[in-house]
């Protein structure tokens, strides 16, 4: 079976930085990755090609057989694939509601439909009591919960998370993955998650891929991951890897 | 409640000219005229400025378009305003779909300013296209009619039930524009606009198409605006540059929009409401004295949208009516268990 979505070689830079060079990996449906590294490895440039929001330089992009190299972001979310951001960009003016109607009209032609729908999500995703709050008063947990019903809206069949947990406190974590792992589960969704924190990844992940520099650099279970002596020495620096 | 007040403001609209007419005056029905007008196009303009949030400063060449689009076709071809109407609705929205495309790149000050640009170019074109009568416009000739029905069926109203009659149709094209508005906001269309005001970023990774949307929108705007053109142009029996692309057809209905309450159904309706007459009323009160035609409305209106700006951005409309009103009725009803008491 092909891979539900596949970079080959996909290369972005800017100006002199180069943000992701050659990136290579396949994710299959029904999987779990996650996508790490320290700060400005390109997980979000790597995020934003794949969504449409940037085009590499070189290289192909294809999600379930269609080439989405060159493709706008709002064609590639018709294919099937949802996001969510780093800075929770929730339609501030909007309620809870109301926002996650505005993904659910991506699949449905009445708005009553999409309303419907909207409620189903935002009971699943623990809002059900928020469907009247502005989105701009949520807590920064609830946005980003919020995020995730107005991406599950458009049904996708990849689900890319920019960092869905950080800045949460630990309690908040913890629902976090158990809610992405509820949308693994009951939604059959295929999901990739950057995330900085570790012990959130892990346990969460079948996969994982690390990212240094825009390089891959790791590509396995977290088990192995964990004590792969190049990831090791980019979270930690080579002294500590030498031993 | 709202539905009550709803039917309270109709009755008024419908009913209040009459008593008026009968002792003979018509000045209070053309100022009601020139109410309905902008509020329309403030309706009109709430579409791309209120729920899309792109600040478009040039609607009123679409204005002029659709005064021009009917008023060549009655003069030339005999067509009557009512048929002329919608065809200039529909020339308007295309129109403004093709110019509008290209500026969809641009965002926030710049599309603001292309929207200026296209204004600029459209006023030499129209004072020297010979074809719509260059700078001296089309005059529009009123056709003798034989009875009222038959005047309101050509949208050509004159002798004293002019302004009544104008009155009219202005109210009757007002209240189906609310209408479609209304519907347009609950729509898809509503919700999509808004999204794309909200960020529109987040806008594209749900699916939707900013540039296509902000095209609809923004033709939806130019058929309003088109549709108050057709009507004014009637009003006002001819059509010349100056005139319909005067900066004034969209200034005022942003602010009444702005001070209503932008991105609001009813916020351009009750801005109309208290900014036209406030300009109409000075204009005639202040009649020749020292203050006359020194533009004294525009320094009103100038601090209305100061005080707007500094206490309220989000307009009238935006104040906690609802728990003000709710208030009043609670401590009416202490008030009346006290005295049954």
């Amino acid at each position: 079976m092909a891979a539900l979505l596949a970079l080959d070689a996909a290369t972005k830079r800017f100006g002199g930085l180069t943000a992701n060079k050659d990136v290579s990996f396949a994710v299959e449906a029904g999987e779990i990755v996650g996508l790490i590294g320290p700060n400005g490895a390109g997980k979000t440039t790597l995020f934003n090609c794949i969504t449409g929001y940037m085009h590499p330089d070189a290289g192909r992009i294809v999600f379930d057989g269609a080439d989405i190299t060159e493709t706008r972001p709002e064609t590639i979310c018709g294919l099937g694939v949802a996001r969510t951001w780093q800075v929770v960009r929730a339609f501030g003016r909007m309620t809870a509601l109301e926002n996650v109607i505005c993904g659910a009209l991506k699949r449905a032609n009445r708005v009553r439909e999409a309303r419907a729908r909207a409620r189903e999500l935002l009971e699943f995703t623990g809002l059900g009591d928020k469907a009247d709050v502005l989105a701009a008063n949520l807590t920064l947990a609830d946005k980003k919960r919020l995020e995730i019903a107005r991406a599950l809206g458009t049904r996708p069949r990849l689900l890319l998370l920019d960092e869905a947990m950080s800045g949460l406190t630990p309690l908040e974590t913890t629902a976090a993955v158990q809610l992405v792992r509820r949308i693994h589960d009951e939604l059959a969704v295929t999901i990739c998650v950057v995330e900085h924190v570790m012990e959130v990844v892990m346990p969460l992940s079948h996969r994982v891929i690390v990212l240094d520099y825009g390089v891959k650099i790791a590509d396995g279970r977290p088990d192995a991951i964990v004590r792969d002596p190049q990831v090791i020495s980019a979270y930690l620096g080579e002294r500590r890897a030498a031993r | 409640m709202a539905r009550l007040a709803l039917l309270l403001g109709a009755v008024a609209a419908i009913v209040y000219p009459i008593p008026l007419q009968l002792q003979g005056y018509t000045y209070y029905q053309t100022v009601g005229f020139l109410v309905l007008v902008n509020a329309m196009l403030g309706l009109g303009w709430n579409v791309i400025g209120g729920w899309a949030g792109q600040f478009d400063f040039g609607p009123q060449v679409f204005f002029a378009v659709g005064a021009y689009t009917a008023a060549m076709l009655y003069v030339r071809l005999g067509v009557e305003a009512w048929i002329g109407l919608p065809v200039a609705a529909v020339v308007a929205a295309v129109l403004c779909a093709l110019l509008t495309y290209p500026l969809t790149r641009l965002r926030g000050h710049y599309f603001a300013i292309a929207t200026v640009a296209i204004w600029m170019i459209a006023q030499p074109i129209g004072a020297t296209w010979e074809l719509i009568g260059g700078s001296q416009g089309l005059f529009i000739p009123v056709k003798p009619r034989p009875d009222a029905l038959a005047g309101a069926l050509s949208l050509q109203f004159s002798g004293p039930t002019k302004a009544l009659g104008y009155y009219y149709a202005a109210l009757a094209l007002f209240a189906l524009t609310l209408g479609l508005m209304a519907l347009v906001e609950r729509s898809k269309l509503g919700f999509y606009f808004r999204a794309i005001r909200d960020d529109q970023e987040a806008a594209e990774g749900i699916g939707i198409d900013s540039r296509l949307y902000k095209v609809v929108a923004r033709s939806i705007t130019a058929a309003v605006f088109a549709a108050a053109g057709v009507l004014y142009a009637f009003w006002a029996l001819s059509v010349f540059p100056e005139q319909v692309l005067e900066l004034n057809w969209s200034t005022l209905p942003i602010m009444a929009t702005v001070v209503g309450g932008i991105g609001r159904l009813w916020g351009p309706v009750l801005g109309a409401l208290i900014l036209i007459p406030i300009s109409q009323i000075m204009s005639t009160t202040l009649g020749t004295g020292p203050l006359a035609g020194r533009g004294i409305d525009l320094i009103v209106y100038g601090l209305i949208i100061v005080l707007i700006a500094a206490f309220r951005p989000t307009g009238l409309l935006s104040l906690p009516w609802g728990r003000w009103l709710r208030v009043r009725e609670r401590a009416r009803g202490a008030r009346q268990r006290a005295s049954e008491r």
